[in-house]
């Protein structure tokens, strides 16, 4: 069963005088995050993935719709004690240290005592703020306030955890750190939902991925679905091919274009990668790799986004 | 536990800010002053205030030390009041900010027990600072005039509960408005609305000589906080109030605790209206 479900999940903002100005900020949302995977919502700024999210920890109500998480109805304290955050430009209370900030929040969870402080402890060594556990967070680095909030995500050791923008304003290393945090987490069994317009982030890290433009889902599977151009190959040769055996494979595909010892071809359909090896092993060519052609999951997202916005 | 770590981070986050330490170095100045002030004649048969003895004409059945405690207690009355929410009134807005709102609410803590612990943190900051200068003021006078007046103590616990009560009135407005300013602006404004309300007979109902106009402000006045009828009845436990003389022979003058109870019902329903509106927000 998946762990997040939603149902057509919509929510419209209202402003103005009488609140006439209207914004539809989700238009009938249905997602399904499985346990144990890395999810990525992927849209431009003002995409509607925080509202989502927000939503889905009851921060923000929606206007129309349902959702399930951690078998939980929307509302329940239950997902929320069960579940992290950490919200994009988090502010925790400046005149705090980093320690008391995890206590303090700890309280919030209902967690006490010895085993909070030794919670604490172990998440800020964890995310390399050990040595700055007894210094205010107003002299913190916008980094560093990143791996408090990511610390202040997991105090309840959550199943299911939302990040949103968890590498903004983190340095490259920083980065690299959170990403194999939390692939161990995601080892561990955490279902994760990450919110990023990091699109070379999301492709490195998630299982799969929406996008989602102006509150509509454009596109849900996985980054190799995506990023997967349709009936597209590389073909990797021991030595460049002659004009006869180019002539012999166009016969059969509908583009050939050879480069080298790398001949990219675009079939009909899939059987037609057999034609194209009988041909090549018939001239003695030996064949070293034969792969789907892919682009980066940003060429992919871009023109999902304009596909959609031009429709 | 949580709502125990909500009102220690709120009543921090008062003194963090300078207003409630602000508020607390006005009491003391006050406290130094009555100490410096206040005293007996060399053969301790008189009270002196600034070295002149302190007679009190035409009232009957007023002691000096009550004379001394009412005023004390009149004129504070507006420092505590202002200076409080002065000191307070941003801790509903700043709960509500971009990015502490989102930490706050995505927490398994309902948004009614938020909103208590941290209006509670809020006035219990004020309420131990008016509690503090009560016993400063009495612990001065007693040592100084060698009279241990108790009753002074209950007047200012009593104008901590009515602090109390008219927070209400910041929280809705702090919730609806989002601004510190506004809340402050508003809470002054209903300061005003209250002790118009109280005098309405005398006041407002000659403005408009209409049964609906008059049953109207009778509502707003059951249904709001009676700030200045409960300080003033705050006051009354002191002693006999001078003042209340100024009002003429039908004039109540005799504590009632009937403002309290109705500030305490009205503060209620207020709460409860901000816990809703407070749950059918968007953050």
């Amino acid at each position: 069963m998946s762990l997040v479900q939603t149902y057509l999940l919509s929510k419209t903002f209202r402003s103005g005088l009488f609140r006439r100005s209207r914004v539809e900020a989700l238009r009938n949302v249905s997602l399904a995050v499985e346990r144990g995977e890395i999810f990525g919502l992927l849209g431009p700024n003002g995409a509607g993935k925080t509202t989502f999210v927000k939503i889905l920890l009851s921060i923000t109500l929606p206007t129309s719709g349902e959702a399930q998480i951690l078998e939980k109805s929307l509302g329940s304290v239950a997902v929320r004690e069960r579940s992290g955050y950490l919200p994009e430009n988090h502010r925790y209370p400046s005149f705090l240290t980093g320690m008391q900030t995890l206590l303090f929040f700890g309280r919030l969870h209902g967690l006490g005592g010895q085993k909070l402080k030794d919670r604490a402890q172990s998440l800020l060594e964890l995310v390399g703020l050990r040595d700055w556990a007894k210094v205010k967070i107003k002299r913190y680095s916008k980094g560093m306030l990143q791996r408090l909030g990511m610390a202040q995500a997991l105090l309840n050791d959550p199943e299911l955890l939302f990040l949103d923008e968890p590498t903004d304003g983190v340095d490259p290393v920083g980065r690299k750190e959170i990403r194999d945090l939390l692939k161990e987490l995601r080892a561990r069994g955490t279902t994760i939902f990450l919110n990023s317009h990091l699109l070379s982030e999301v492709e490195a890290i998630s299982d799969r991925v929406a996008i989602l433009n102006k509150g509509e889902v454009l596109k849900v599977g996985t980054v190799a679905e995506m990023t997967a151009h349709h009936l597209e190959y590389e073909i990797r040769t021991d030595k460049p091919l002659s004009d006869s055996v180019t002539q012999a494979i166009s016969r059969i595909t509908r583009e050939v274009r050879p480069d080298g010892t790398i001949l990219h071809v675009a079939v009909n359909e899939k059987n037609d990668l057999n034609g194209i090896l009988d041909i090549l092993r018939a001239e003695g060519i030996f064949v070293e790799s034969m792969t789907p052609k892919r682009s980066s999951l940003e060429d992919y997202f871009i023109e999902v986004i304009r596909s959609g916005e031009a429709t | 536990m949580k709502s125990l770590a909500m009102v220690a981070l709120t009543i921090r986050e008062a003194i963090m800010r300078g207003t409630l330490l602000f508020y607390f170095a006005v009491g003391n100045i006050i406290i130094v002053i009555v100490a410096y002030a206040i005293g007996l004649s060399p053969d301790g048969s008189t009270i002196h205030v600034f070295g002149n003895p302190v007679v009190i004409k035409n009232v009957i059945d007023l002691n000096p030390v009550d004379f001394i405690l009412i005023h004390l207690f009149r004129s504070s009355n507006f420092a505590i009041m202002f200076l409080g929410i002065f000191a307070v009134a941003g801790l509903i807005p700043s709960m509500l900010e971009k990015g502490t709102a989102e930490l706050y609410l995505s927490k398994p803590f309902s948004r009614t027990s938020l909103l208590f612990s941290r209006s509670l943190g809020a006035t219990t900051g004020v309420a131990l600072n008016i509690l503090y200068f009560g016993i400063a003021i009495w612990l001065v006078v007693g040592i100084r005039v060698g009279v241990w007046h108790w009753k002074f103590l209950l007047a200012c616990l009593l104008a901590g509960v009515a602090f109390t009560f008219y927070f209400s009135v910041v929280v809705i407005t702090g919730l609806i408005t989002r601004s510190q300013g506004f809340s402050i602006m508003l809470a002054f404004l209903f300061w005003f609305l209250s002790g118009a309300l109280a005098g309405r007979e005398s006041g407002l109902y000659r403005l408009w000589d209409n049964v609906v106009y008059h049953r109207v402000l009778d509502g707003l006045f059951y249904a709001t906080p009676q700030v200045s009828g409960m300080l003033e009845n705050a006051a009354r436990v002191i002693g006999n109030n001078p003042f209340d003389r100024m009002l003429g022979p039908q004039a109540v003058t005799d504590f009632t605790i009937m403002p309290f109870v109705y500030s305490l019902l009205s503060a209620t329903l207020i709460f409860a209206l901000a816990a809703y509106y407070f749950s059918k927000q968007d953050y």
